[in-house]
């Protein structure tokens, strides 16, 4: 099947880049609204739903909006009436959107969006970063990250079906790596009609949609008497989402045969005595690092977290607490932060501290701005963590990897 | 001496220059007697609206960690003395939704004073005072209500009268001394401190007692926990209307918010004569806040519940004294005029004659505000002697 | 080329006053100043549309003084928007009515959809996309703009719609500047009217002529396609004069030529009352100087800046290759 026609009948399979992967995710989920934007890398996305369109293969209300702040208000509205929608952005331009992002996750609007991870300007750049995505890590977004074009449309049809529950309405945004996931074509599994509809359910708002058949208000302004009590609600909402995704991603292995292992990817964690810990594509050059050091009797094992928010504590906690030491692979940076590290180290810190035997974590910093993180990288951090590891006491620098001088 | 904290309770906007340098000027007096103190508005009351109630507070204390103790709270919930620069306020206020129409002296606490700009005697002001379980002292500082614009000020020194009169009344907050110096540090201007010094000779309080005051219950509210809250932000909408008084037989009459009515907004409101009216729809068309009912002969009463006293209605009437604006504390209930008219029409024309008749016409209006004070006669005669 | 549409609702003109629909769909209860006029034009809106109408309300005074949570004063459905995003409200709503309805996902019937925006939200912040949903002539929405002249919800600052030399907390008449804020007035409507072709009606409306007022909203409502209103709404807190003369200051702004009241419906531009007068040379303006001087505004103003006022809306009537909307002339 010529990834170009992008019209797959049945479940079948497709050489196809990650951008595309979801595209046909949104066809398979009869998305209603779509709103695109010129930014690279995530917007090749939009091009191959825009194919799909034009072609007559997938019906939904296609518009471009004139800025990202428009582009997601705009789902954000149709959300609002009943449409299932998804939206999608990069580096600056999520930024640009960032008055919606709130709003969205305020009003629980269960909208679905790729970020096309990108660092953010300045200096301009298109390589990856986490930055985009993370910045809306406590506004009550659902943020995962996923690492192959086939764990993007799995993970994109399992966001609508999460998002849009009852129990929950919360936005959910997809990280993908800029280039590695939205451009390289792979070899991926794309289900049929048939079987998405046995998974999917319709969008339905009830009683919170906005309609003439039910007449509601939606946001009047409050003042110091009810926003706690709004700011509860959401908390609640994502503690349900946490305890909901398991659930999902049983159904879904019932129904396609994947989607195990719901809030991250363990790899050689068995009998680990030295844990790596990243999100995205860095798994890759991980996984083969791994292999080659396993090969040479060391005891390393990757967690590859898919969910940063809702964060697994008690999951992590269970997986990591028996490694000696844990070197978190941060593709993102934290000026200023304690140790100055990455994001993902000083949460996952912060997720270890209750445990009563502690695992020193070890905090890296590699592969911003596109930056290759080879096998060889990892090996180094591998090699860095295992001393800590062996040392027996806590690592408080957090290791720049890759950088001349 | 435990700090004393002051509020002043005021119409929003027409009142807010007023009500600040009454706040200020408690600070500054008091600071001349070498105590500490902070002036601040309600949070909750910003942006404020045009009569819309709000509130301004000023805490005095012999020192910063008394003054502390007191701002610890950002709002307070105990005031010592409560002043209304709009004796229309007496009715109650009204300024948040879901919140209901609440006393006027609701903070007061035992003991406390309530201080009163207004050109009724504290007997009459005490029939819409609502009764409070203990004693009080009520102090009047007479003359109408003194209302301004955004940014023109119309200062007819009813805030040094109001200061003067709290040196008299409330001397743990500053004497009059004090009180000269803090005029003239502020204003620079002599004839205020004369103005002041008129309203400490003329002050008299009256001891309220706990029977006296208007016995009408007062609305509570229990807020709902979050959990009963509507997820999504989301609260149903108003029902539509019916007819009038919700029956059949015409006309309409629309529901309205139950939670937020605004009649408290008033400072006058409409008097309608029904026999005169052509059935322009104007009143009725151009009323920002749907407040008239459409009856069934297509009259139109305007509801007491909702009106808040803007006055388009009197302004586009086409028809002489057909609708007149007359001031609220010539009212006792909010009585639709509507039904006291079809009850007993003769009756009702020489009630409407009554009330107009109380309304001065106003001639020269400078950015248009009716109430500048009366006291202004009396600034003139006062600046003629000083030229003099 | 054909535009897939669903067709708008068909709302007639109302034929005088007493024809006016008595249900209100905006009603008692919300917490704005008296005379507020940008509350009597919500009124009016709502009242022209109906009930099957959807409303997004961008941040601002009619949203902030009109919803106060846990309560409303709107019947019909309500949705807070962003400051900018009136455009991107109106179009979201639209898009998705329309994709439901294409795929049975909900009973197909016209419904309004309207967004409505300050001067702050509507002619600086969400110009641009105002703008956009202005090109889209596949979906059916009104933009109302309420124009109070100044952001007034923040308790009155400048905005691109306030008028020379207004005294607002941005521009202060102080004792080295008198006059802070030089800039003249934007021209929203002949602006939206000009650069988009596509849009089949754009309109200027006053509260003070609320029967003509209410009937452009059902024009716009029924023309179909993305459609743009602009409301001159005196203010009386921002404007500094008494409540009950917010309706005859909205016929003075009128009739001194400062607000022209025109419709463009399909290319075609028509003149409206008082300022149809003035077009026809049946009636002359009146002095700015009667306007200025009822409002506290513009306390601060001396003879030189009542000139050059004057001297700007001679301009808009005299230079103007369309007096009151198209500013150019011929070299």
């Amino acid at each position: 099947m010529k990834a170009d026609t992008l019209l797959i009948p049945q479940e079948t399979e497709a050489l196809i880049s990650g951008c595309e992967a979801i595209a046909q995710a949104c066809r398979l989920a009869d998305v209603d609204v779509i709103t695109g934007y010129p930014i690279r890398p995530y917007d090749t996305v939009m091009q191959a739903i825009a194919k799909l369109i034009s072609n007559g293969d997938f019906d939904a209300e296609y518009i471009i909006a004139e800025s990202e702040h428009s582009q997601f208000e705009i789902v954000k509205h149709a959300s609002a009436v009943g449409a299932r929608v998804f939206v999608g952005s990069s580096g600056v331009g999520w930024f640009y959107a960032m008055e919606a992002l709130a709003v969205t996750a305020g009003l629980r609007m269960p909208v679905v969006a790729i970020v096309g991870n990108r660092a953010l300007d300045d200096p301009g750049a298109f390589g990856v970063e986490h930055n985009d995505a993370m910045a809306v890590r406590d506004l009550g977004w659902m943020l995962t990250w996923v690492d192959t074009a086939q764990e993007a449309l799995d993970t994109a049809l399992m966001a609508w079906r999460l998002a849009e529950d009852r129990r929950v309405l919360l936005p959910i945004a997809i990280g993908m790596d800029g280039s590695y996931l939205t451009h390289s074509q792979v070899l991926v599994k794309v289900p049929s009609q048939e079987m998405v509809e046995q998974f999917l359910p319709p969008y339905n708002r009830g009683e919170l949609q906005l309609h003439p058949d039910n007449p509601i208000t939606i946001a009047p302004q409050v003042n110091e008497d009810w926003l706690i009590e709004i700011r509860k609600q959401s908390d609640d909402a994502m503690r349900r989402a946490k305890t909901i995704i398991p659930d999902v991603y049983a159904d879904y292995h019932r129904i396609f045969g994947r989607g195990d292992s719901p809030f991250f990817e363990e790899y050689m964690m068995e009998d680990a005595e030295v844990a790596l810990l990243g999100q995205g594509t860095i798994a890759m050059p991980i996984k083969v690092a791994i292999r080659k050091l396993r090969a040479e009797g060391q005891k390393v094992g990757l967690i590859r977290l898919k969910w940063l928010r809702p964060f697994p504590t008690a999951e992590l906690q269970a997986a990591l607490s028996n490694v000696k030491a844990v070197g978190v692979i941060d593709r993102d940076y934290s000026f200023g932060s304690p140790f100055h590290s990455g994001v993902l180290a000083t949460e996952l810190r912060s997720a270890l501290y209750s445990l009563d035997k502690r695992p020193p974590v070890v905090g890296f910093i590699a592969g911003l701005g596109g930056r290759e993180v080879t096998a060889e990288n990892v090996i180094e951090m591998s090699n860095i963590t295992t001393q800590v590891a062996a040392s027996g006491k806590s690592d408080t620098e957090t290791h720049w990897i890759g950088v001349r001088g | 001496m435990n700090p004393v904290t002051v509020e002043v309770v005021y119409r929003g906007i027409y009142q807010k220059s007023l009500a600040q340098r009454i706040g200020r000027g408690i600070v500054l007096a008091a600071r001349k007697e070498g105590k500490v103190g902070v002036s601040f508005g309600r949070y909750g009351d910003s942006p404020e609206r045009n009569g819309i109630p709000a509130k301004q507070f000023a805490i005095v204390a012999d020192d910063e960690l008394e003054l502390q103790i007191t701002m610890a709270r950002y709002e307070p919930t105990i005031v010592d003395i409560t002043i209304a620069v709009d004796d229309t306020l007496c009715k109650g206020v009204e300024s948040w939704a879901w919140y209901g129409t609440q006393p006027i002296n609701k903070l007061l606490h035992a003991d406390g004073l309530l201080l009163v700009t207004s050109i009724h005697s504290p007997d009459t002001l005490l029939q819409w005072v609502h009764r409070q379980p203990y004693e009080y002292d009520i102090a009047i500082v007479k003359g109408p209500a003194s209302l301004s614009g955004l940014w023109v000020y119309k200062d007819d020194h009813t805030d040094v009268r109001v200061l003067g009169t709290l040196s008299r009344v409330a001397p743990q907050l500053f004497g009059m001394n004090a009180l000269e110096q803090a005029i003239l540090q502020e204003w620079n201007d002599n004839l205020k401190v004369v103005s002041a010094k008129k309203a400490f000779d003329r002050a008299v309080t009256r001891r309220v007692r706990s029977e006296e005051g208007n016995p009408a219950p007062v609305q509570d509210y229990e807020k709902p926990k979050y959990w009963e809250m509507q997820e999504g932000i989301v609260v149903k909408a108003i029902p539509v209307g019916k007819g009038f008084r919700g029956e059949d037989e015409g006309g309409f009459q629309p529901e309205r918010n139950p939670y937020f009515k605004k009649y408290s907004t008033r400072t006058m409101r409409p008097v309608v004569d029904f026999d005169t009216c052509v059935k322009c729809t104007l009143c009725w068309l151009q009323c920002p806040d749907s407040c008239f009912d459409v009856t069934p002969e297509h009259l139109y009463d305007a509801n007491m519940e909702a009106c808040c006293g803007c006055g388009v209605c009197e302004a586009v009437c086409p028809v002489e004294k057909c609708v007149t604006m007359v001031n609220e504390t010539a009212f006792i209930d909010n009585t639709s005029q509507y039904e006291m008219w079809k009850q007993d029409p003769q009756a009702y024309k020489g009630w409407v004659q009554e009330k107009i008749s109380q309304e001065k016409p106003v001639e020269h209006r400078s950015h248009g505000f009716r109430y500048r004070g009366q006291y202004q006669e009396e600034i003139a005669a006062m600046q003629k002697e000083e030229e003099a | 080329m054909s535009f897939e549409t669903i067709l708008p609702q068909v709302l007639e003109p109302f034929r005088g006053v007493k024809r006016v629909a008595l249900e209100e769909y905006f009603t008692s209860g919300h917490r704005t100043c008296q005379g507020c006029e940008s509350a009597l034009v919500m009124k009016l809106m709502i009242k022209a549309a109906g009930a099957r109408t959807i409303v997004l309300g961008s941040t601002g005074c009619m949203y902030v003084a009109n919803t106060t949570y846990y309560t409303t004063p709107w019947v019909v459905p309500w949705m807070h928007t962003q400051l900018g995003s009136s455009g991107s409200a109106a179009l979201g709503t639209a898009a998705a009515l329309k994709a439901l309805m294409r795929k049975g996902k909900m009973r197909e019937e016209p419904i309004n959809v309207i967004a409505f925006c300050g001067d702050g939200g509507g002619a600086d912040m969400g110009l641009s996309a105002i703008s956009a949903t202005l090109t889209h002539r596949d979906y059916n929405c009104l933009i109302l703009l309420y124009d109070n002249e100044s952001y007034a919800n923040t308790d009155i600052q400048l905005s691109g719609m306030t008028p020379y030399g207004a005294y607002t907390t941005f521009s202060p008449a102080g004792k080295a500047k008198r006059i802070m804020h030089k800039r003249w007035k934007k021209n929203m409507a002949g602006m939206m009217a000009a650069g988009h072709p596509e849009c089949r009606y754009v309109a200027t409306v006053c509260a003070s002529y609320a029967v003509d007022m209410m009937n452009k909203v059902r024009k716009a409502l029924s023309i179909g396609g993305p459609t743009f209103i602009h409301s001159l709404d005196p203010c009386p807190k921002g404007w500094d004069y008494d409540p009950m003369f917010s309706h005859e200051l909205g016929e003075l702004a009128i009739q001194c030529g400062i607000f022209p009241l025109y419709e463009v419906e399909d290319g075609k531009l028509s003149f409206y009352g008082q300022t149809k007068y003035l077009v026809e040379g049946r009636t002359k303006r009146k002095p700015v100087r009667e306007y200025l001087s009822r409002q506290g505004r513009f306390a601060h103003f001396l003879e030189e800046d009542i000139e050059y006022f004057q001297q700007k809306t001679d301009e808009m009537w005299e230079k103007w290759l369309i007096p009151g909307v198209i500013p150019f002339s011929n070299a």
